[in-house]
């Protein structure tokens, strides 16, 4: 006999079993990192590996979930085919920034395992995250996921800089995520629910209150308040995802933790955000749209202004890919301020494109600019990367590739990314923002081409002589620059995917 | 297979062996590319002669529409080639140039040889493609993809250490004149929903959105003819890069922004043109005056070229948007006459850069004397840069004049000066470089053209002649596709 809500814990196994590998992984590190009779061994890549390997069977897990849409466990989470790809990208971008670290901490002789399951816990935040459906579900998972990203920013306890970013973080996040809370307070005080499905209901038609002119539930005066937390939250997710008025902690915070860190802050956590983003505007406030979309529109305009202009005068690698990651969070505004299908069908294919161009990046900031003698510095200026081409030649024309990309030349991925957008905003009256966008991508490209130019055409005094390239990263972005390069082949089954994953959203 | 299939896929395995070959067999790469390049010159002579000069239609076309239907659902490409009368000899120019950049650069290119002959195949399948294609966002995509292989060359063969600030004003230029037309082609995929161009042909538009579109797509292709305010990256660009890289430029790189004008912005927007036409006949003859003029005052020979070569492109656009037959057949025969001329002209200067790495002219004076056969054809290539009677420019400027003379006689007057300042400094640089007085400290090398030296001019001493004495053989191939192009209009 099956009772009514037999399945909903079965719907949530590939959570469970993160959560409960985290839990067990913890155990094993900190038996054995303690254990005088192994002679205190440094665990970090050990449970490294371990936590890759239970990202992989959570993503199996995930894809051969026989459940594809239900509402479960007393209408908190939510699963449909949205969620379900999110959550796939979500893991596979753990997967890769994962993959693409483990070397980098290996050489770094970093004694924290702690770290990995921090990025285990925090994915597993990410997938509650992504299939919330209520705003006190999806605010406990971004805490719990803002909680372990403070903790990583600042895991190098030795180094100022990562410190200092931690503090920034922590002190940035908290107060967005007050914004957040303070948002979803004031709805559920002026609507009594907390549930994305009911708020949709209670906001059904209040945006056309005034030219159909019929009375309904609630009138003008008692909307502004929930309006106003609609604006608190949309505050707090600006905030969270850095673009351009809240944006002045990423640059920092990029800058000052640790690299592999970074590239998980760059990598992943935007996919979250988004995505349960775009489930609240376009399902609970969809009636609200000319408000949110004006802030949008201008939320745009400044990330991409900002991230062209501000990237210009930048010296030092992930400070350049801080500014580089708000402009593209720029764009990525414009598909959300669409408010069609083919707006969030641009954004998530950007998203896909925008992750695999910056695991490309960091793939290789992580691995081929070791030094190749350990008592040299990491690399950290610009000028470092010079002479790139000629003592690792591969590299270069992978990183130069990228940086093309990213900056939407043709035939590279990035391109087709990026006109995709724009079409959306051109068939959406957004032509601004077209024109805005494809101004910045020209600005943008200065930066993109010194780089490239560093690498190629500069003679530099002294240069890096860079390690070899780990078999792992080796792996990650030779599959990123194929897919790079060759998606103009075979662009289908992203855009199907994708497409079905709107779809699943916005019907 | 159609032979125009062939001529796209020959350069593309010619990438795929020279990826498999180590670095170090420098010579046996450079020999596969010459010989995978000499194939595709071939395979497309065979274009010439399955070409049906009695229609206008695209022809030799190859559609993978259907193939790719299930793979293409969403987005917009639509991969379908064919040529048609404007666009053949464009195809056999540049297969007829990849060879000649191979071979000029066999000897003095000795560092990344590997990458260089990449470079310039992937150089290759991008410029076929974009003659070949009949589709407006692939056009679109080849056009602007160009941009990555010249920066590289320009940037990494480069000769002196300002190619970077060349390389750079380049990609910059182009990037910002293309992206507008990026968004002028969303907007007509927002309208029309395909970008088909035989669907866009038979596409009304309105006459705002006409010139809306036209102007954006103007950004585009002014920027790369070039016409005169947004012509300063073209002699940065020219006297950095190396020499197969300006015999490139000059040869069919210059050819995509009046090929682009033929191709969309006259049949597609005729109202747009026509409204527009004084403004190109203003900015043309502008152009041709001034850079003629700066022509005479440059010391770099690389420049001198370079600046000629704006004056006759500006010559190009002005015979195209007077929008008749004469104008528009003469503008492609001067295209194509320029293609070969300019090119020729560049190897010259390449020649002499080989022997004594300068290329300012006040040390060359006399050089006729060590190099008489270099003088030879020099003189020749000057002369048909002057469109002597004989050599190919003279069909070609003579067909233009007509052309802009039926429409308005004050634009004729002022455009033939230019032949007139055409030739004042074509002369005056022959002049500087070929007699003059002797130098012996500058000039102190005897070694006059070698064999490959001299067969690499040979193949564009041919059409020249051919097209000076002939040029109805070429005429008659285009002519249908072009009095379609100008009824097209009305």
């Amino acid at each position: 006999t099956s009772y009514l809500f037999d399945n909903d814990f079965l719907t949530i196994i590939p959570e469970m079993y993160l959560v409960s590998m985290g839990l067990f992984l913890l155990l094993f590190g900190c038996v054995y990192s303690t254990s005088s009779k192994l002679n205190y061994p440094l665990l970090s890549t050990n449970i490294g590996w371990f936590t890759l390997l239970s990202f992989f069977y959570t993503f199996l897990l995930i894809q051969l979930n026989p459940i594809n849409n239900a509402t479960v466990l007393y209408n908190t989470l939510i699963i449909d085919d949205f969620t379900q790809f999110i959550k796939i990208c979500t893991l596979l971008a753990s997967i890769f920034s994962l993959l693409i670290s483990l070397k980098y901490i290996k050489n770094e002789n970093y004694n924290a395992f702690e770290s990995m399951i921090l990025i285990l816990f925090s994915t597993a935040s990410m997938l509650f995250c992504i299939s919330s459906s209520d705003f006190i579900s999806m605010y406990l998972a971004v805490e719990l996921q803002s909680l372990c990203f403070y903790v990583l920013a600042a895991f190098k306890r030795n180094s100022e800089f990562s410190t200092e970013s931690g503090l920034k973080y922590f002190i940035l996040g908290a107060f967005s995520s007050g914004f957040l809370l303070f948002g979803c307070s004031l709805i559920y005080a002026f609507t009594g629910t907390l549930n994305f499905a009911e708020c949709a209901k209670l906001f059904a038609f209040t945006g056309q209150l005034d030219s159909i002119g019929t009375n309904y539930t609630l009138d003008i005066l008692t909307l502004s308040l929930p309006k106003l937390g609609m604006i608190f939250l949309l505050v707090g997710f600006l905030f969270k995802i850095a673009a351009a008025p809240f944006h002045m902690w990423s640059p920092d915070v990029y800058e000052g933790a640790p690299t592999p860190v970074t590239a998980f802050f760059v990598i992943t956590p935007k996919l979250t955000y988004f995505a349960v983003f775009l489930r609240i505007f376009y399902q609970c406030f969809y009636d609200l749209f000319d408000i949110w979309q004006m802030v949008l529109i201008l939320a745009s305009l400044a990330s991409m202004i900002v991230g062209a202009i501000g990237g210009l005068s930048q010296t030092k690698i992930k400070r350049l890919v801080a500014f580089s990651s708000i402009g593209h969070v720029g764009y990525l505004l414009i598909g959300f301020a669409c408010g069609s299908i083919e707006g969030i069908h641009s954004l998530c294919l950007y998203l896909i494109i925008y992750i695999f161009m910056n695991i490309a990046m960091f793939g290789i900031l992580l691995s081929g600019l070791l030094p190749a003698d350990n008592k040299l510095p990491n690399m950290k200026y610009i000028t470092d990367l010079a002479y790139l081409g000629k003592t690792n030649p591969i590299l270069a024309i992978t990183l130069a590739i990228t940086l093309f990309s990213m900056a939407g030349i043709p035939p590279l991925a990035g391109f087709y990314s990026k006109a995709y957008l724009f079409f959306a905003a051109l068939s959406n009256d957004l032509g601004l923002l077209a024109i805005i966008g494809v101004l910045t991508s020209v600005c943008s490209c200065f930066y993109y081409i010194r780089l490239i130019r560093i690498m190629y055409f500069t003679t530099p005094k002294n240069w890096y002589s860079t390690t070899r390239v780990s078999k792992t990263n080796a792996i990650a972005l030779a599959l990123s620059l194929y897919i790079l390069v060759f998606f103009m082949f075979y662009p289908s089954p992203l855009f199907l995917l994708t497409h079905k994953a709107t779809l699943a959203l916005c019907l | 297979m159609t032979s125009l299939e062939l001529t796209l896929l020959f350069p593309i395995l010619g990438i795929f062996l020279i990826l498999t070959m180590p670095d170090w067999q420098g010579t046996k790469i450079k020999t596969i590319a010459l010989i995978t390049t000499l194939l595709t010159f071939l395979t497309s002579l065979f274009l010439w002669l399955e070409f049906d000069s009695s229609t206008a239609f695209f022809q030799l076309t190859s559609d993978y529409n259907s193939l790719l239907e299930n793979y293409f659902s969403f987005s917009t490409l639509n991969l379908s080639l064919g040529i048609d009368g404007i666009s053949l000899f464009f195809i056999i120019l540049t297969t007829l140039l990849t060879p000649i950049c191979i071979l000029v650069s066999w000897d003095n290119i000795q560092n990344y040889v590997k990458e260089y002959c990449i470079a310039f195949l992937v150089l290759e399948v991008f410029m076929l493609a974009v003659f070949s294609v009949t589709d407006l966002l692939l056009f679109y995509i080849f056009f602007e993809s160009v941009l990555i292989p010249m920066f590289i060359i320009i940037g990494v063969w480069g000769s002196r250490e300002r190619k970077i600030r060349a390389a750079y004003q380049f990609f910059l230029y182009t990037l910002f004149g293309s992206v507008l037309m990026l968004l002028a082609l969303l907007l007509i995929y927002f309208q029309t929903g395909s970008l088909d161009l035989e669907i866009l042909y038979a596409t009304e538009w309105s006459e705002s959105r006409q010139i809306l579109l036209w102007l954006a797509f103007f950004a585009s292709f002014a920027v790369k003819v070039p016409m005169v305010p947004v012509h300063i990256w073209l002699p940065e660009a020219h006297v950095e890069a190396p020499t197969a890289g300006s015999v490139i430029l000059a040869g069919i790189l210059l050819k995509l922004g009046t090929y682009g004008f033929l191709r969309f912005s006259l049949p597609m927007f005729p109202y747009a043109s026509l409204y527009f036409t004084p403004l190109i006949y203003t900015m043309s003859i502008i152009a041709i005056i001034y850079t003629s003029c700066t022509t005479l005052r440059q010391i770099d020979l690389k420049k001198i070229i370079a600046y000629s070569s704006v004056a006759h492109m500006n010559f190009v656009t002005l015979g195209i948007f007077s929008q008749n037959i004469q104008g528009i057949e003469g503008s492609i025969l001067l295209m194509i006459s320029h293609g070969l001329i300019s090119p020729a002209l560049f190897l010259c200067v390449g020649v002499l850069y080989d022997r004594y790495k300068t290329r300012i002219l006040r040390y060359y004076s006399g050089c006729g004397r060590t190099m008489p056969i270099f003088a030879l054809f020099f003189v020749f290539f000057t002369m048909s840069n002057i469109s002597l009677p004989g050599t190919s420019s003279f069909p070609g400027e003579f067909l233009i004049l007509t052309g802009v003379y039926l429409n308005n006689t004050i634009a004729t007057i002022l455009a033939a000066t230019g032949m007139v300042l055409g030739a004042g400094y074509a002369l005056w640089l022959c002049n500087r470089l070929i007699y003059g007085v002797f130098k012996p400290e500058f000039i102190y090398l005897y070694s006059d053209l070698n064999r490959r030296e001299f067969m690499m001019f040979i193949p564009l001493i041919i059409p020249i002649l051919w097209i000076g004495i002939n040029p109805e053989a070429f005429i008659d191939t285009i002519h249908a596709s072009c009095i379609h192009l100008v009824y097209q209009g009305y």
